[in-house]
């Protein structure tokens, strides 16, 4: 089979690129949260590619660290949102305009 | 890769299979649109009104505890399979992990968040107290919106006390901004 | 099965790969703990997780104020764990010899991934100090606005640890590590005043751009570890010593990835945007704690990361810092001086000092690690005592931040005033007060490091900065005679003090003008906490763990990889 490591790679770094733009776009708070974790999942991709490619397991160890601290971002935001739409019903980041800026 | 050949034929040939199913269904089926048919239950009650949206946060909480236990798993996987090899020391560790985990779950059980069933008020109670009465309600309202009127002992110079604190009301404030 | 094994060869370095079900006699080399060294980590995350057990275990039982001193005795302590090390690193033996393992001096714990030396040790202790005032300033603050409870103890003990964590970490994926544990309870504490709207909008926005920047982050990790095969410091340093990368390319952008990431953090000035809206809505005390204690912690990861591991790569990251740090002053002062919030004000300020800060680091000598230690240390009183003074001027609700609420201020609190005065004269950089030695130590340092243009814009902009405080201190004695704005302004009442909060206020006033005064102790401490890289001294039976990642890795093997796009 051919080595398709820098496809990987490259499907990694268009994850990333994915989440970073809609990160950026799009203004619902959930959607802002699931393109941060596509933005993590994109760098795990990227860990175990590089890992497999230098033959090394750190690569992939990291990984599950990385798919720790993603789920723990995931709960705290979840609960921000849901305290905010208790305040709130509908919100988008729009919305959010008792802050300047 | 010719070996996956095969599966990526199947593929194929499944959703094939789909689109020509939907197709034919679209094109062939009769039409006839009505009020009945496009209802949720085609018998039965009719819908008074749209089916609710919301659903009690509570389920955020379960998700929340499924997601604990589930990264717990996580980390069991890979120590479980070379459990032997660790030995004394892989138990301890995990023993140590799957406690402070295990910590979280009973932060969440103190907070009721398993507790089902009528909403329960915990921090509030004070609101509507046994011991709220007609002068004390009086003060709070009249409270909203004049500070400066609560507090003529503090205004006079060198009046430090620090008693007193807990009849202005604290709190209210907040509450209405 | 065979990357599930793969994942136990991190946990356990030296363990002999293949699939272990199969393997009867692999041999795991356990790695060799340090208590010792672990041990400040240990006290403040163990003390947040017996916090949060015992109190809900017993809910409601805790006295009055119960919480606040037990954290500021649980930061004691650590703080307490912390000095042996200061001693060990420098290898003190007049206060006697302790059954330390040899050799002193600087060294690296738990298979490499923790180093312990003189910065680390002066930054613990600086978490420890940003905690204990947290702490103090909140305990009466959480009581006035109805949301007690330990919740916001743990989160501060819990980002504590991660600050520790922060500090002591010699490997990249350690440093990930802390900066979530160190963001994630800050994006819960910034959102913690449940009857705010505007606090729970800046933990959102606050989470929202620090996950894209801890992502971004953690991708420039994953290409420096694709460039280099390691994410230790250590090792990648020993590695670029001797050999050159076939994809430099790829390393820099690694490391320019990894600068956005930690330029989010401690809110340099093309990444800076949430800071004042952030800084506007979280609780005053969490503020107090995010621009002292994380933005220590920031740049903790910022010095260790590529001060040491990347420090053959000055030359590259260098014109960067340089950049971020002429912007970060400018844009803080200038910007600053607009705002009519004094929370939002604060917040530019606190910019401005953060490119201070990158000025002293964009040195890259020992002269501004000193300069930015000191500036770390003086700069963490001021800004609490700042805001500090904003957690009892914003009264009950804490939204009492505006300029005209602090009209008349100094008549009905006099005391307040005076020391709102002296720790906004600080952060100017007033003679005689610690913030000057700070501003001249980290102009100093640029101008030794020959970045003469630096530290001119950074004059300029400590002139211009000075507006946004003398704009604060004329609201709050002057602007009584204007009479129509007078009495259209609500007058600020008089405000009772609490204990705690007169407390961690007098402190940050006495370290002001204490540093000020006498900075040549605080000086010779910065100075010996010089950050180092220390190998870890290979033990005989896991001989194989350190030199792995340097012996078995060939440069010129790496494929080429399209990673730009």
């Amino acid at each position: 089979m051919a080595d398709l490591s820098a496809a990987y790679l490259g499907l990694s770094a268009a994850l990333f690129a994915i989440g970073a733009l809609g990160l950026i776009r799009r203004r619902n708070p959930l959607v802002m949260i699931m393109c941060v974790e596509l933005m993590l999942n994109a760098v795990n991709l990227t860990f175990v590619t590089f890992g497999n490619m230098l033959n090394d397991a750190a690569g992939q160890a990291i990984v599950f660290f990385v798919l720790v601290v993603a789920a723990a971002e995931v709960v705290v935001g979840l609960g921000i949102i849901v305290a905010l739409a208790r305040r709130k019903p509908g919100l988008s980041a729009d919305d959010m305009n008792v802050l300047r800026g | 890769m010719s070996s996956y050949l095969p599966v990526l034929v199947l593929f194929v040939l499944a959703v094939a299979f789909g689109l020509l199913s939907l197709l034919v269904s679209i094109t062939l089926s009769p039409k006839a649109r009505s009020q009945a048919k496009e209802a949720p239950y085609e018998c039965g009650i009719v819908p008074g009104r749209e089916a609710p949206e919301r659903f009690p946060v509570k389920f955020f909480l379960v998700a929340m505890i499924f997601i604990v236990f589930d990264i717990e798993i996580i980390f069991f996987f890979p120590w479980a399979v070379v459990f032997r090899e660790l030995g004394g020391y892989g138990l301890a560790v995990i023993g140590i992990f799957a406690a402070l985990v295990f910590e979280s779950f009973v932060y969440l059980i103190g907070n009721g968040a398993l507790e089902w069933g009528p909403r329960q008020r915990q921090r509030r109670a004070e609101i509507v107290s046994p011991d709220r009465t007609l002068t004390s309600t009086i003060r709070r309202v009249g409270a909203e919106g004049r500070p400066a009127a609560l507090e003529p002992a503090a205004l006079a110079p060198a009046a430090h006390h620090a008693p007193g604190h807990g009849d202005h009301g604290h709190g209210d404030h907040g509450a209405a901004a | 099965m065979s990357s599930l094994a793969a994942v136990l060869a991190q946990a356990a370095p030296g363990l002999t790969a293949g699939p272990a079900a199969a393997a009867p006699t692999p041999t795991i080399t356990v790695p060799d703990i340090e208590w010792t060294a672990l041990l400040p980590i240990l006290v403040l995350g163990l003390g947040a997780v017996l916090l949060l057990t015992l109190t809900s275990l017993a809910r409601g039982t805790v006295t009055r104020s119960g919480y606040a001193i037990y954290t500021v005795l649980v930061a004691t302590g650590a703080m307490a764990t912390a000095a042996p090390l200061w001693g060990r690193v420098h290898a003190w033996d007049h206060l006697g010899k302790w059954e330390l393992s040899p050799p002193y001096g600087p060294f690296s714990a738990v298979a490499g991934a923790i180093g312990v030396d003189g910065f680390s040790v002066f930054i613990t202790l600086l978490i420890g100090v940003a905690v204990i005032l947290g702490a103090l300033l909140a305990d009466d603050y959480l009581r006035r606005e109805g949301i007690d409870g330990p919740e916001y103890y743990v989160l501060l003990l819990l980002s504590a640890t991660g600050g520790v964590i922060m500090a002591m970490a010699n490997d990249l994926i350690v440093l990930f590590l802390g900066l979530e544990t160190l963001s994630i309870a800050v994006y819960v504490l910034a959102a913690i005043h449940l009857k705010r709207v505007q606090s729970q909008e800046a933990g959102l926005k606050y989470f929202v751009l620090g996950g894209f920047s801890s992502a971004f982050f953690l991708y420039g990790v994953a290409m420096v570890y694709g460039a280099t095969g390691s994410t230790n410091l250590v090792q990648i340093k020993d590695l670029l010593a001797v050999k050159v990368p076939t994809h430099n390319a790829l390393l820099l952008i690694g490391l320019g990835l990894m600068l956005v990431g930690l330029g989010f953090k401690v809110a340099a000035v093309p990444f800076h945007s949430w800071s004042p809206d952030v800084y506007d809505g979280a609780p005053s005390p969490v503020a107090a704690f995010m621009a002292s204690g994380v933005k220590a912690a920031g740049f903790a990861g910022l010095t260790r990361a590529f001060l040491l591991g990347f420090g053959q790569f000055a030359s590259d990251w260098q014109p960067v810092l340089y950049f971020l740090a002429a912007a970060s002053m400018l844009v803080g002062a200038i910007v600053g001086i607009t705002q009519t919030n004094v929370k939002r004000a604060l917040a530019y300020s606190s910019i401005n000092h953060a490119g201070f800060m990158l000025m002293a680091l964009q040195a890259a000598s020992p002269k501004g690690v000193t300069g930015l230690l000191f500036y770390l240390a003086t700069y963490t009183f001021m800004t609490v005592g700042s805001f500090g003074i904003a957690t009892l001027a914003g009264r009950t609700g804490d939204g009492h931040h505006d300029l005209a609420d602090y009209r008349g201020f100094s008549r009905t609190n006099p005391a307040l005033a005076g020391l709102f005065v002296l720790f906004l004269l600080g952060q100017s950089g007033f003679p005689l007060t610690s913030g000057f030695v700070a501003k001249f130590g980290s102009i100093a340092a640029a101008v030794d490091a020959g970045s003469w243009h630096l530290a001119v814009i950074g004059m300029v902009s400590a002139a211009i900065s000075a507006f946004i405080y003398l704009r604060i201190i004329v609201a709050m004695y002057m602007a009584e005679s204007d009479t129509e704005a007078a009495e259209k302004a609500p007058k600020a009442a008089r405000i009772k003090v609490p204990f705690g909060a007169g407390l961690a206020l007098v402190a940050c006033a006495l370290a002001t003008i204490g540093f000020g005064i006498l900075p040549n102790g605080l000086n010779r401490v910065a100075g010996e906490a010089e950050p180092v890289l220390v190998k870890e001294p290979v033990p005989a039976a896991a001989s194989g763990a350190d030199g792995a990642g340097l012996t078995g890795l060939d440069l010129t093997t790496i494929p080429t990889t399209p990673t730009t796009r």
